[in-house]
């Protein structure tokens, strides 16, 4: 089923993956990039199961993959309201800005 | 097609819809209807819960039976306990907004989701509608920018948990060929059998959960989302989705991946002692209550994973007696802390409790209760909860879990004690405001629970070890 | 072999687009990128066979979700220019710790085996002769459909929290109240007056709004008569 052999499949996600925890950890800018980067992860599983799916000849990955698909989409929509809510209140996105509560 | 097996979860799922086309079309505010008919909801579901039967309904992707039920009731029961301290809340800071019970109920069925998942899809589709809308809750005050702020830092570092988890649940998947329990744990018969692969999913899912449960490594988010939230919000957020994501690592790690036990003991216990030496040492110095209330769940969950570390029924059995004495004596504490209001506004400072004895004897007392019975002093039920839980790691010769438990259960006794010498010994401060029934209803609720849970404890942990057997099959 | 071809092509714009969500310095671009980085992802999903996950791809997130986020940059009105780089500080550190992980997880895929005996818990095993499409529709709807509705009900939460977080009410906004304005009866506000024929229209003697001494702000905005409710 597969054009190459799943450990591509595998590892071209595990490179979107750390990409995306990177996106999270080491961005210093603004938070909407930060929702890019969940989004980047969501992929990375997305790929996953369906690279899965094929392999092992069951369509269960590509129903989960679909599930993803549904929740990541309300995943952005929240977080971005949540930005928007934050933006109206600070005035700023920016990461360093997030910082009211330390303790 | 078994589609009766989730019934109370359908009939929920309805009235939560009822109620919202409800609060939208009713001519003026409807917040505290929609609480009324949402409580009503929770004590239908609750009965149909109790009535429901053992069964695998839907081609084996939700499973209702006596651990589901056991763990059904406790999520209801902490949601019902929720919506009621929110009354006079959400009245006060300007929050009375319909969505606010609906948004509870709808998270609520995420957790009866998890409570009966049976395929790792209905696990994360269940996780995935509780946090959700959860992370709505946390920003509900939306004119208030600490309470922004929660949500923002609640909904990335929770989107980043789910991703691992769903990872993690890719390649379980795609390691072993199923997402069905059943079949994980027929496939999965012997440590030998597992590929790396599936270790490495199961150490992402294990990581997901802990987040959300907020266990030792992934506890950054607690302290700050549980200051930053409106008070009920931290309330709920504290009782019914740690029991449901409690329940949920139990029911993987004794379910399926119980013959994997070599692998993730060690994980489990790391965590346990890391989340109880944090939760009794990082509250020492707190000044602010919901903070301190943060590092007290973190430890309590410390104690719960304990149980579940021993990776036996008896263990099992501890972490479900743990989270029922757990949640009562959260949600009454919460209860006190809401009931802190002076000329309207809302205090949370320690300090804001010194004298409370000679001001208002009787929240002083519930409240000392609380704090006495999370020390872990008899004859409250938190003592009992963690004899449980201790019994069942020394009968698995993890002594040195156990003396660590032991040792920071004394530390914590430290800074709860030194609140009930605040309320008791120091300078009276200036009264707080008249206390609402609803809040006086919960403490009373909880304190009566928490102090007198020894004449009735035997019930509960015989319903706490049918529940527990049927894990382990 | 062109399909060979074709995933290294996909495979490696997606990370590189991937890369330049993450780092783009203007959010606008990492947008864009995003997009991008969708469309190879589809392009993948093709190649694995999931046809209709791949579609689902675009239409969903490079028609809505994607657009979602521009608008939401756009909104915002963020001085692009004050944007602070620290991304520098803990490139090092990070990147360290993202190549241990890589290497760990490529080292695990090497060894991917399928569990010997789990050809028994297939699921929904692929029928090479159906097509995907149907056979994804032939189990959503019927093995699938708690999970259906419970994907549904978190539409619903992700709605409900939208509405909630983002609507505001203002009070001094002007709404239009449709009930009203088609109930309104022209006798309700106008009279009628005779006018003499040849003598001319007074100023006063015709049709006009009837006069309603009211707040003078609300007055002059009724005496349009053209039903605006506050």
């Amino acid at each position: 089923m597969l054009p190459v052999p799943l450990g591509h499949y595998l590892t071209v996600s595990a490179i979107l993956l750390v990409l995306g925890i990177f996106g999270i950890f080491l961005n210093r800018k603004n938070i909407i990039v930060i929702l890019m980067s969940v989004e980047l992860i969501l992929l990375a599983v997305n790929l996953n199961l369906v690279a899965f799916s094929a392999a092992l000849g069951d369509l269960a990955g590509q129903i989960m993959a679909m599930f993803v698909l549904t929740v990541a989409a309300a995943e952005a929509s929240i977080g971005l309201a949540i930005v928007v809510v934050y933006f109206r209140n600070r005035g700023s996105i920016e990461v360093e800005d997030v910082n009211m509560m330390k303790g | 097609m078994n589609w009766i097996s989730a019934l109370p979860e359908l009939v929920l799922a309805c009235a939560g819809m009822a109620i919202l086309v409800f609060g939208v079309l009713a001519p003026k505010n409807a917040f505290r209807l929609a609480s009324m008919f949402t409580i009503a909801a929770f004590l239908i579901t609750a009965m149909l819960v109790m009535g429901g039967t053992t069964s695998l309904g839907y081609s084996g992707l939700f499973s209702s039976d006596a651990f589901s039920q056991f763990v059904k009731l406790l999520i209801l029961a902490a949601a019902t306990l929720g919506v009621i301290v929110s009354l006079d809340y959400s009245e006060h800071e300007n929050m009375q907004r319909f969505e606010f019970p609906v948004l509870i109920l709808l998270s609520t069925v995420g957790m009866m989701l998890m409570a009966s998942a049976a395929n790792l899809m209905s696990l994360y589709l269940g996780v995935e509608l509780m946090s959700l809308s959860i992370y709505v809750l946390a920003a509900f005050a939306r004119d208030n920018l600490r309470s922004a702020e929660a949500g923002l830092k609640y909904f990335v570092l929770g989107a980043l948990a789910s991703g691992l988890l769903l990872y993690g649940i890719s390649l379980v998947y795609g390691f072993s060929g199923s997402m069905n329990f059943a079949d994980l744990s027929a496939e999965l018969t012997s440590a030998s059998q597992a590929s790396t692969g599936v270790t490495i999913g199961v150490v992402f899912i294990v990581a997901g959960l802990a987040f959300k449960v907020s266990a030792v490594p992934f506890h950054m988010w607690t302290p700050d989302v549980y200051e930053g939230a409106p008070t009920p919000v931290t309330a709920f957020m504290g009782t019914a989705p740690k029991v449901a994501a409690m329940a949920l690592l139990v029911r993987l790690l004794s379910g399926p991946f119980a013959h994997l036990l070599a692998q993730w003991q060690q994980l489990i216990v790391l965590v346990a002692i890391a989340s109880m030496l944090l939760g009794s040492l990082a509250a020492i110095g707190q000044k602010n209550i919901k903070r301190l209330m943060a590092y007290s769940s973190i430890g309590h969950m410390g104690y719960a994973l304990v149980g579940l570390a021993a990776g036996t029924p008896l263990g099992v059995k501890g972490v479900l007696i743990y989270l029922v004495t757990y949640v009562f004596m959260n949600v009454g504490t919460f209860a006190c802390i809401l009931a802190m209001r002076r000329r309207g506004r809302a205090v949370e400072g320690i300090a804001d409790l010194a004298g409370l004895a000679k001001t208002d004897l009787g929240m002083a007392l519930w409240l000392a209760i609380f704090m006495f019975s999370m020390a872990g002093i008899p004859p409250f039920s938190g003592f009992w909860g963690k004899l449980f839980i201790f019994q069942a790691a020394v009968t698995q010769g993890m002594w040195v879990l156990a003396v660590i438990g032991v040792l920071t259960s004394v530390i914590g006794a430290y800074y709860y004690i030194r609140i009930i010498k605040v309320m008791f010994f120091d300078d009276a401060a200036e009264a707080f405001d008249a206390r609402p029934a609803s809040l006086s209803f919960v403490a009373v609720a909880g304190g009566l629970f928490t102090t007198g849970f020894f004449l009735f404890a035997a019930p509960v942990e015989a319903a706490a070890l049918a529940a527990a057997k049927v894990i382990f099959g | 072999m062109i399909a060979t071809l074709a995933f290294y092509l996909f495979a490696g714009i997606l990370l590189v687009s991937a890369a330049m969500v993450v780092s783009a310095r203007n959010p606008v671009h990492a947008v864009l990128f995003l997009i991008l980085s969708f469309f190879n992802a589809a392009a993948l999903f093709l190649l694995a066979g999931a046809e209709f996950l791949a579609m689902i791809l675009v239409i969903v997130y490079v028609g809505a979700v994607a657009v979602l986020f521009l608008f939401v940059v756009m909104m915002l009105d963020i001085n692009f220019t004050q944007l602070r780089e620290g991304f520098q500080r803990y490139l090092p550190v990070g990147a360290t710790i993202g190549v241990v992980l890589l290497a760990e997880l490529v080292i695990v895929f090497g060894g991917w085996r399928i569990a010997p005996g789990s050809d028994a818990h297939r699921f929904a095993p692929i029928d090479v002769a159906v097509e995907n499409t149907r056979q994804i529709g032939n189990i959503l709807y019927t093995d699938y459909i708690l999970l259906f509705q419970a994907s549904g009900l978190i539409l619903l939460v992700a709605m409900i929290g939208a509405i909630v977080l983002t609507l505001r009410d203002r009070k001094t906004s002007l709404h239009q109240v449709v009930s009203k304005q088609v109930a309104r009866m022209p006798a309700d506000t106008l009279v009628m007056v005779d006018v003499i024929r040849g003598a001319g229209v007074p100023a006063d003697h015709y049709l006009r709004p009837k006069v309603a001494p009211v707040a003078a702000p609300e007055a002059a905005h009724d005496s349009h008569g053209h039903g605006g409710h506050h």
